[in-house]
């Protein structure tokens, strides 16, 4: 039975060799075979001739003559990702009729099969051919997550080719594309006349294929690749986050600290004669240590005239007062465009930090009528209420814009990268933007 | 369990089960076949041509939930390659095989080729060959034609449920589904079998006694 007898490690008394070796028919050179049985095309790392290796004889297809090309990452070289040391044996350069070039290491290890380094020149993706087909039921899925379409009808070709593969492989190749992202993830469908092939690609932040194979950052990196990750969401989210918490405060704050109260109510006598007027009113009774108290003056039926309004809140112990200027103003009439207003009937005046006490409010006042404007109802009185306690709005919208500032930064910073990025997609709403301008 | 001499070079050779009458002696690569109480000497087995499969005979592991135990292979060779298929053998005496393609691995088991009712698949047995991309449902669900090719034995070693010699040619169509499933037909002449399963990976079936390779790291599969 299967069971019975556990694997003795002695069965295998020495480990079998990691390379096979061949010698080119082309030019004698001695080519290591890294996955033997598997492999079954190798083009020479020293002429470059394609050979057959499919049957134990080694057969040359095509014969070449030139120096094989200087790799960034050498095949042979080995190198880490995801916990798991793969070696490049393998190596392709790929393009779309001859545009937009790419470059495949084909990675391998014999206890975790074949994997794929992709580059474009501008960043490194880490892939693996799948062994289902995505899902079509809501949009492209896989495993749940979403797929947005980035390329569409694609042809690509194998311009160049050097080490060994599993399959027939040779310049001049093609196959059609397409490719799906989600942030950190592509997805690319490969489809000849014989057979579709899925594969996943997560993209390599730069430090990572550095640790892994030595690989300097690409020096350009602009655009992004289109399953490149924002590197803004991160921050976006945190800043959002405290943003939202900041102005949350803010507000309860301004709840807390400012919720006004009504002190005094007065409705004073006016006419529009020129003739300046006082009344004194009180008591105004405030307790905090200091607050802001403010003054609305409302002046119904105003029209084509003004009202300037002097106060003085007075201590009564002290003596002590707090001056302002308030004037409500309102025009209207009748142009060539129409009717036309400006100006309002009430005007509201702020005294910022009034200590604790008991105080009179004297208003001196005094109507004024327009010269230019027609006159009609003539306003009978002004109403007065005098609150405290309540928050400059403009502070709060000021401290709202510098809590918000830096999130703003970001969010800018974070759609010039989507933009960038979507740019290069065959989905890019370019053909909208062409209409509208 | 039966222990015998090998009639060939005298070494000892064991057949665990009835249902794999045919072995490759282990020694001087005599293929034996089990009839009855005797043993017969039908062939040579070629040697296998070196690869790096991670496999190799007294391979354990577990599947659906069964433990099992690698003892024979089978190497095949079409125009563009060459795949294993290890024979592998549950702890409830059934048997199945561990297909290794391209660095993938399936396992698979035999089935009642009755089962299988789609007409395309019925054509199939009729001696008909397929294109690459057909359609067809098995079991219900859908299935496409990834590969239809002539295939010849290259070697086999170990036990087996048939004698494989090599040249042994045969037609072999492999079926797969969207979600993972993979099935195969292999065809000789007019008799076909049938074979079912799904994708697999060696750290699922959590394998040891992995074969031992110069200068890579076996991985702690099996914990």
């Amino acid at each position: 039975m299967a069971t019975e007898a556990p694997p003795a490690p002695a069965a295998f008394p020495a480990p079998a060799p990691a390379v096979k070796a061949l010698s080119c028919p082309s030019c004698g050179g001695t080519i290591e075979l890294r996955a033997a049985g598997y492999t079954v095309t190798v083009a020479c790392l020293y002429c470059g001739s394609l050979l057959d290796v499919a049957n134990p004889d080694v057969r040359l297809i095509t014969e070449y003559h030139e120096a094989a090309a200087e790799l960034e990452i050498p095949l042979g070289t080995r190198g880490t990702l995801d916990g798991v040391e793969w070696e490049a044996i393998g190596y392709l350069r790929r393009s779309e009729g001859g545009s937009y070039p790419w470059e495949e290491y084909l990675l391998f290890n014999p206890y975790h099969a074949y994997r794929w380094l992709i580059s474009n020149g501008r960043g490194w993706s880490f892939g693996e051919q799948l062994t289902r087909t995505p899902d079509w039921a809501h949009g492209l899925s896989l495993d749940g997550q979403r797929y947005e379409a980035f390329f569409a009808d694609g042809v690509a070709q194998v311009d160049y080719v050097l080490g060994e593969f599993y399959w027939r492989v040779k310049a001049g190749e093609e196959v059609k594309t397409d490719d799906y992202v989600r942030p950190g993830w592509m997805l690319s469908r490969e489809a000849n006349e014989q057979e579709v092939s899925w594969s996943l690609s997560r993209w390599l932040e730069p430090k990572e294929i550095k640790a892994a194979f030595g690989v300097e950052p690409p020096r350009r990196s602009w655009p992004p690749l289109p399953h490149q990750p924002s590197p803004y969401r991160p921050a976006l989210k945190r800043r959002a986050m405290l943003a939202l918490a900041a102005v949350g405060f803010l507000i309860l704050l301004a709840l807390l600290f400012g919720g006004g109260s009504t002190l005094l109510r007065a409705e004073l006598p006016i006419a529009l004669d020129g003739v300046q007027r006082t009344a004194t009113l009180g008591p105004v009774t405030v307790g905090r240590a200091y607050q802001m108290v403010a003054i609305e003056a409302e002046v119904p039926r105003l029209d084509n005239a003004w009202v300037d309004l002097d106060y003085s809140l007075v201590d009564r112990a002290t003596q002590a007062s707090w001056n302002a200027y308030d004037a409500a103003e309102r025009y209207s009439g009748r142009d060539s465009d129409g009717a036309w207003s400006e100006g309002s009937r009430s005007a509201t005046v702020k005294l910022a930090a009034v200590p604790a006490g008991t105080y009179d409010l004297v208003v001196d006042y005094q109507g004024n009528r327009w010269g230019g404007g027609s006159s009609g109802a003539e306003p009978e009185s002004v109403r007065l209420e005098v609150r405290t306690g309540t928050v400059f709005f403009s502070n709060f919208l000021l401290a709202a814009i510098l809590i918000l500032l830096p999130l703003i930064f970001v969010i800018f910073r974070h759609m010039s990268f989507e933009s960038a990025r979507k740019g290069e997609s065959d989905f890019a709403p370019v053909a909208e933007d062409d209409e509208e301008d | 369990m039966l222990s015998i001499s090998c009639p060939n070079c005298g070494a000892e050779v064991q057949f665990r089960s009835p249902a794999l009458p045919s072995r490759v002696c282990d020694y001087c690569r005599t293929i034996l076949v089990r009839s009855g109480d005797g043993i017969e000497a039908v062939g040579k087995a070629a040697a296998l041509p070196f690869d790096v499969s991670p496999i190799a005979i007294g391979t354990t592991g577990s599947f659906d939930p069964r433990r099992f135990e690698v003892i024979g292979r089978v190497r095949w060779g079409w125009e563009d390659g060459s795949w294993n298929e290890w024979l592998v053998l549950f702890d409830d005496g059934s048997d199945g095989w561990l297909a290794e393609a391209m660095g993938q691995f399936m396992l698979l088991r035999e089935r009642p080729i009755g089962d299988i009712t789609d007409p395309v698949f019925r054509l199939l047995i009729d001696g008909r060959t397929v294109l690459v991309g057909t359609e067809l449902r098995i079991d219900g669900d859908p299935f496409t034609v990834a590969d239809a090719r002539p295939a010849t034995c290259i070697a086999s070693e170990g036990e087996l449920p048939f004698t494989a010699p090599p040249g042994w040619s045969i037609y072999s169509v492999d079926f797969r589904s969207p979600t993972g499933r993979v099935a195969s037909l292999q065809r000789e002449a007019t008799l076909s079998s049938f074979y079912d399963g799904r994708y697999v990976t060696l750290a699922e079936l959590q394998v040891r006694g992995l074969r031992p390779i110069e200068g890579w790291r076996v991985p702690a599969f099996g914990g």
